[in-house]
């Protein structure tokens, strides 16, 4: 019984990731056609990303601020507060500028999308598209995916460079560590390469397209009725949290 | 049944969830006419519109709109035919980021090319013919059940389609709203030749409006004719259904187990 039940999730687990897989292909091969949308595409990122800043902007500092208290608290053992700078914009910079960016994301823009396609989908207005020639994955989905594609990698810039800026804070104004230290120990240590380019971009990039596809499917797919919206809403940012962290994980053990 | 259908329903056949909803049904739609489908709630209406637009498709038959054979077409060719096809949703389906105009003009955005002014004459042109030019600019939450129907309808019409399709499109209607829109339906038949397909179950407006009505039960046509002489051909369908009978040969019940037996009476029926 115990292992019939088990099945199913593992059954079911696996239809909704091939079912989302399949929703990509639809998705990649509609993107030529959304580009006669592109002001849809553009009101898009508006929506998802500059309507995100202040949360992103809020969290990055903060962020930046309790790991500019806390290296300094644990490097002042070592003698060592002079690489506070360092350790933050790496830690930034590798992991929690794109991963926290992602999680922000997925609860901010990821459930509103979901939610809003959902709405529709329950109010029969991609029907009504449908019945008017117009491709709803072409002038709803397709947008909005891109949208968080290009969204997500911007943000994680804005928020690291926030996190940095509340590490300075921190580190320098409140704790008097050198200024001069501050920066040019961070800026003889970050790689460009490997921090900003693999860390930052490649990793948000990647997150965008996940959390963008669990958004836009969960919203598609959803039952018509207002449960159905409610329990996708909550999937997505389940799914997406998920996936954020184990495909952190896969991608820091390539690149590092 | 008609040599010159717009539309044609051979042998349709569907399944739903287990429930017969159609039963090898034949229907035709005349071209130029006003037809109306009416029929018991459930009883597969609102289906057979999403049938004939290929939004379903069902187990078996054919369906022939303006000659094509609709669950046999690719996409692309499904879009081409839509484009000629007009359709009123029950719950007018209203695009919520856009205000009324923008609702209207929707259609003719994707798929021309015009210059906005000539859009915006159309656009106010229609909504004028639903009596809402006033509301343009009003957002479809600011707007009442019947309002958002009748900007549901602007929309529907904004392409002078071949066909029309409305599903309910009384519901909700004040008196003078329902005598416009019955006046705009027989209008755009008249003068445009459009073929309109209602899905409605108010006898009164059907038969103002109407040339010809399927009753359709069972998943079957059980009565048509013209509306005047429909209600009174003797059949005993027709004499349930407009009659408004619970006994007859639709069943009042959805199907269930013995009554006595459910509320734990002894001596029910196993």
């Amino acid at each position: 019984m115990t292992t019939a039940r088990n099945d199913n999730v593992v059954v079911r687990s696996l239809t909704q990731i091939g079912a989302c897989g399949l929703f990509l292909l639809t998705i990649l091969a509609a993107i030529p056609r959304s580009f006669r949308h592109g002001r849809e595409t553009v009101r898009q990122i508006w929506f998802v990303g500059a309507m995100s800043l202040t949360i992103v902007m809020t969290c990055g500092l903060f962020v930046g601020m309790v790991l500019g208290l806390q290296l300094y608290d644990v490097l002042s053992i070592f003698g060592g507060t002079s690489a506070t700078g360092t350790v933050v914009a790496i830690a930034i910079y590798r992991e929690l500028g794109p991963v926290v960016t992602a999680l922000l994301f997925a609860g901010r823009a990821g459930t509103s999308v979901t939610a809003e396609i959902g709405l529709m989908r329950a109010t029969d207005q991609l029907d009504a598209m449908e019945m008017m020639a117009v491709d709803p994955i072409a002038y709803v989905i397709a947008p909005r995916f891109l949208a968080g594609v290009v969204a997500l990698p911007l943000l994680a810039v804005v928020f690291c460079a926030m996190g940095v800026f509340g590490g300075h804070l921190v580190g320098v104004t409140w704790l008097g560590i050198d200024n001069g230290t501050f920066w040019s120990n961070m800026t003889a240590t970050v790689d460009v390469h490997k921090d900003i380019i693999d860390g930052v971009l490649l990793k948000s990039f990647a997150f965008g397209i996940v959390v963008s596809l669990i958004a836009v499917f969960q919203g598609y797919t959803t039952p018509p009725t207002s449960e159905g919206v409610a329990y996708a809403t909550t999937r997505t940012v389940v799914a997406s949290s998920i996936a954020i962290l184990a495909l952190d994980f896969v991608l820091t053990s390539f690149l590092i | 049944m008609t040599d010159d259908a717009i539309v044609r329903v051979r042998g349709l056949t569907t399944v739903l969830n287990g429930k017969t909803i159609f039963d090898n049904l034949d229907l035709d739609i005349p071209r130029g006419k006003v037809t109306a489908i009416m029929g018991p709630s459930g009883t597969g209406k609102t289906t057979l519109l999403k049938h004939i637009t290929g939004q379903m498709r069902g187990d078996a038959g054919t369906i022939e709109v303006d000659g094509e054979n609709v669950p046999s077409l690719s996409r692309e060719k499904l879009f081409e035919l839509r484009e000629r096809i007009g359709y009123l949703f029950q719950n007018s389906a209203l695009l919520t980021d856009f205000d009324v105009f923008e609702n209207v003009a929707f259609p003719l955005r994707q798929h021309t090319e015009l210059p906005e002014e000539l859009i915006r004459n159309i656009v106010l042109n229609k909504l004028e013919a639903v009596g809402l030019r006033g509301a343009a600019r009003l957002s479809p939450t600011e707007l009442s059940g019947g309002m958002a129907r009748r900007v549901a309808l602007a929309r529907a019409i904004v392409f002078d389609p071949a066909l029309i399709l409305y599903d309910e499109p009384f519901v909700g209607l004040d008196p003078i709203s329902l005598n416009q829109v019955l006046l705009l339906i027989r209008t755009l038949n008249h003068t445009l030749g459009i073929t309109s397909v209602l899905v409605a179950h108010e006898l009164a407006a059907v038969q103002k409006v109407a040339d010809h009505v399927y009753l359709i039960a069972n998943g079957k046509v059980v009565a048509q004719g013209a509306p005047a002489t429909l209600a009174s051909d003797g059949s005993p369908w027709t004499a349930q259904f407009f009659g408004g009978k619970i006994d007859g040969p639709v069943p009042f019940q959805y199907p269930a187990g013995d009554y006595a037996t459910a509320l734990g009476f002894p001596g029910g029926k196993a």
